[in-house]
């Protein structure tokens, strides 16, 4: 438990080193740390919600065979390369 | 030995003392004015006194320790709470060093013979030597990426806080229409990026810069607009200070001639030497550099920046070409641009790129004046570089400098006294016969604890400079008292006053720099520049690490001096320790244990290279 806490708070120091928070005044600090957890929860969002349709249709194009029956299936259908 | 010896026995109490405070006394900053004796000590020797006198005396003492143990810092945000600093004993680099005697200085000033020369010394190439001795490694790739995104984010922020509120500076009132007077660039960088880092520098101190000094504390209660003071005072070991031999003391020989040099002369001539300013004084002291410099006739000056800034113009005119090194100081850069000489720059401590630039100069002539040869060429270079901590290649710059028939100026600022066997600088240190180098100049800032300048070569040269340099003709000459404490700290360092002290001096210097370069290798950071140079600049790379360092090693009673960006590249924020004579090790080991620390909490062991299983010898 102390070893998590020392490990997150050595974390958080050298994040805080890097974006130079060390240095900023209060509201500033808030702002960038707002950004960076925008930022976060976008990317948290967005590899939710879209990921796993994309890597399916990744899947597709590198492996055309495997997956050609679940095509219909999905809501985002890939242009086929071999179509273009 | 002056101040070497005074503080050597009670240093260790006091720093150990003060980092294990915490636990007795409720701030962590305590500083040299409680007493060395603890409260309860302090009790029980009083218990015998009268009752009444006993109390009267402790409220005095707590009010004084109340009045010195302020909490200085607290409101610049350090971050001693959320660091695991361990103390000074535990978990040290070297336990058993820590048992061991009081090492090298013992109270007489005499030394003993442990001093080992590198392994390196001697064995190679002069030039496989100073390859071998010189470090520049190369920053890692995220390091310079993350410093970058620092930089943006400072600026991005500087640039809405200053949309959104109005800076707290002076402003000129009836000039409308006026072109600002100030660099736009310039007054923005100042307020928002090194305004918000800006009580790491310009600190007020109160005492003699010798091995230890005292800081006036001064909190900002506006993010660094502006400062108060606290009234009270924090003792730091002093690293940054260029006082190389350790001449800086309050006490000693130096202080005594000199103050007894003042009552004899008064303070100041308040005349240039070519009038009324010329005195026996002064004539005996150019002497006196002469003959330690081993050179024909010499010439001082009362400033060091003006020896540089105001001689080359003299010495330089518009048909002449200068190859300068990259990393020169700005007082050469700005004789430079006063002479309207040419000056084409080389890369840094490189000789191949140096050959390049002098031939190209050969060939090519003065593009100015439709190819027709220079009238001079000249090279100018530093012996220590003070940003890098690199030496010269002397050897080689005056092989080149025979070969294409070109003016040597040897920059000696931080080298004399603190390089070479005797201490008279890379000259000596390389070997060299002083009478290659045409020109040689020096400060006597640094080593020799006091204010001025030199240049020193041969007869010829020097009487040119007599009749023609401002700084000689309209400046006024430099005081009594600080000549005397020039010429008397020469001599010391010349063995002229019977005693080994200036020999000895020189030697602590060199030993103390080996063994503190090799100490910051084996814990892992990068450090600049030459193995045996006493200037050690440790790279921190990010500009808020900077910051954070002189901060959390403030707190832990290190003084200490850093450099970024308008002084550096960008990418290179740098912490810079100056090594002294007057360091004892004890002094220096805390100082180690205490960046062992730091470094690692603030993540500064940058370097991929090997590090040195074996504990290194003093």
């Amino acid at each position: 438990m102390w070893n998590f806490k020392d490990s997150a708070a050595h974390l958080y120091r050298q994040y805080e080193l890097i974006t130079c928070i060390n240095m900023f005044e209060p509201w500033e600090k808030k702002l960038i740390n707002g950004i960076v957890l925008l930022m976060f929860v976008l990317l948290i969002f967005s590899s939710c919600v879209y990921l796993p349709s994309y890597m399916d249709s990744l899947l597709e194009v590198i492996r055309p065979a495997a997956g050609s029956t679940k095509v219909e299936d999905l809501t985002y259908v890939p242009q086929r390369i071999s179509s273009m | 030995m002056g101040n070497v010896d005074d503080d050597g026995a009670t240093f260790q109490q006091n720093y150990v003392k003060c980092s294990n405070g915490t636990a007795k006394a409720s701030t962590p900053i305590s500083n040299g004015h409680i007493p060395n004796h603890s409260v309860e000590q302090w009790r029980d020797e009083q218990q015998e006194e009268q009752h009444n006198d006993q109390e009267q005396e402790l409220q005095l003492l707590l009010n004084k320790q109340l009045k010195f143990s302020a909490p200085a810092y607290t409101e610049i945000r350090t971050r001693t709470g959320g660091l695991k600093l361990k103390g000074v004993n535990e978990g040290s680099y070297h336990p058993e060093k820590q048992a061991e005697a009081n090492g090298y200085v013992s109270q007489t000033g005499s030394k003993c013979d442990k001093f080992k020369p590198s392994r390196a010394d001697g064995v190679l190439s002069a030039e496989q030597e100073h390859y071998q001795k010189t470090s520049f490694e190369d920053v890692p790739l995220h390091t310079a990426c993350l410093t970058y995104l620092g930089f943006y984010l400072l600026m991005i922020l500087g640039y809405i806080n200053q949309l959104l509120f109005v800076p707290k500076v002076a402003t000129e009132k009836g000039r409308e229409g006026y072109v600002t007077l100030y660099d736009a660039f310039e007054s923005f960088y100042s307020r928002y990026v090194y305004r918000r880092v800006r009580d790491c520098w310009n600190r007020p101190i109160c005492s003699v810069p010798g091995d230890e000094l005292v800081l006036k504390d001064r909190v900002t209660d506006d993010y660094g607009w502006s400062f108060r003071f606290t009234g009270t005072e924090t003792r730091c070991l002093n690293l940054g200070s260029y006082n190389y031999l350790g001449f800086a003391a309050a006490t000693g020989t130096c202080a005594d001639e000199s103050e007894q040099r003042a009552r004899q002369k008064g303070l100041a001539y308040c005349s240039p030497r070519s009038e009324l300013g010329n005195t026996q004084l002064h004539i005996d002291l150019e002497r006196l550099t002469a003959r330690y410099l081993g050179v024909e006739d010499a010439i001082v000056f009362g400033m060091g920046f003006a020896t540089n800034a105001l001689n080359l113009p003299s010495l330089l005119g518009p048909n002449c070409l200068v190859v300068s090194d990259e990393k020169n100081h700005a007082s050469i850069i700005l004789g430079l641009r006063l002479s309207g000489a040419t000056t084409r720059v080389f890369k840094h401590n490189n000789m191949r790129d140096l050959e390049r630039v002098l031939r190209n100069g050969i060939c090519y002539g003065n593009p100015k004046n439709g190819g027709k040869p220079w009238n001079k060429i000249m090279i100018l270079v530093e012996g220590i570089f003070s940003m890098e901590g690199s030496i010269v290649r002397l050897p080689e710059i005056i092989a080149l400098k025979k070969k294409y028939k070109a003016y040597l100026y040897l920059d000696e600022a931080h080298s004399i006294g603190s390089m070479g066997p005797t201490g008279r600088g890379v000259v000596e240190y390389f070997g060299a016969d002083p009478n290659d180098v045409d020109i040689l100049m020096g400060t006597f800032t640094k080593s020799f604890g006091s204010a001025g300048g030199y240049i020193a070569g041969s007869k010829k040269l020097i009487d040119f400079l007599r009749t023609n340099s401002h700084a000689h003709c309209y400046a006024s000459s430099i005081s009594p008292p600080i000549v005397q404490q020039i010429y008397t700290s020469m001599s010391i360092i010349m063995g002229e006053d019977n005693t080994d002290t200036g020999r000895n001096k020189v030697q602590q210097l060199a030993r103390n720099t080996r063994y503190f370069r090799r100490r910051l290798a084996q814990m892992g950071v990068i450090t600049y520049g030459h193995e045996d140079s006493p200037v050690v600049p440790m790279l921190v790379y990010l500009f808020s690490k900077i910051g954070a360092v002189i901060r959390t090693l403030t707190t832990r009673h290190i003084a200490v001096v850093g450099a970024g960006f308008p002084a550096t590249p960008i990418m290179e924020g740098r912490i810079r320790f100056c090594l002294s004579a007057a360091h004892t090790k004890e002094q220096l080991d805390y100082a180690l244990d205490v960046i062992d620390d730091v470094s690692e909490n603030l993540g500064l062991k940058y370097s991929r290279k090997s590090r040195d299983p074996q504990p290194i010898e003093y």
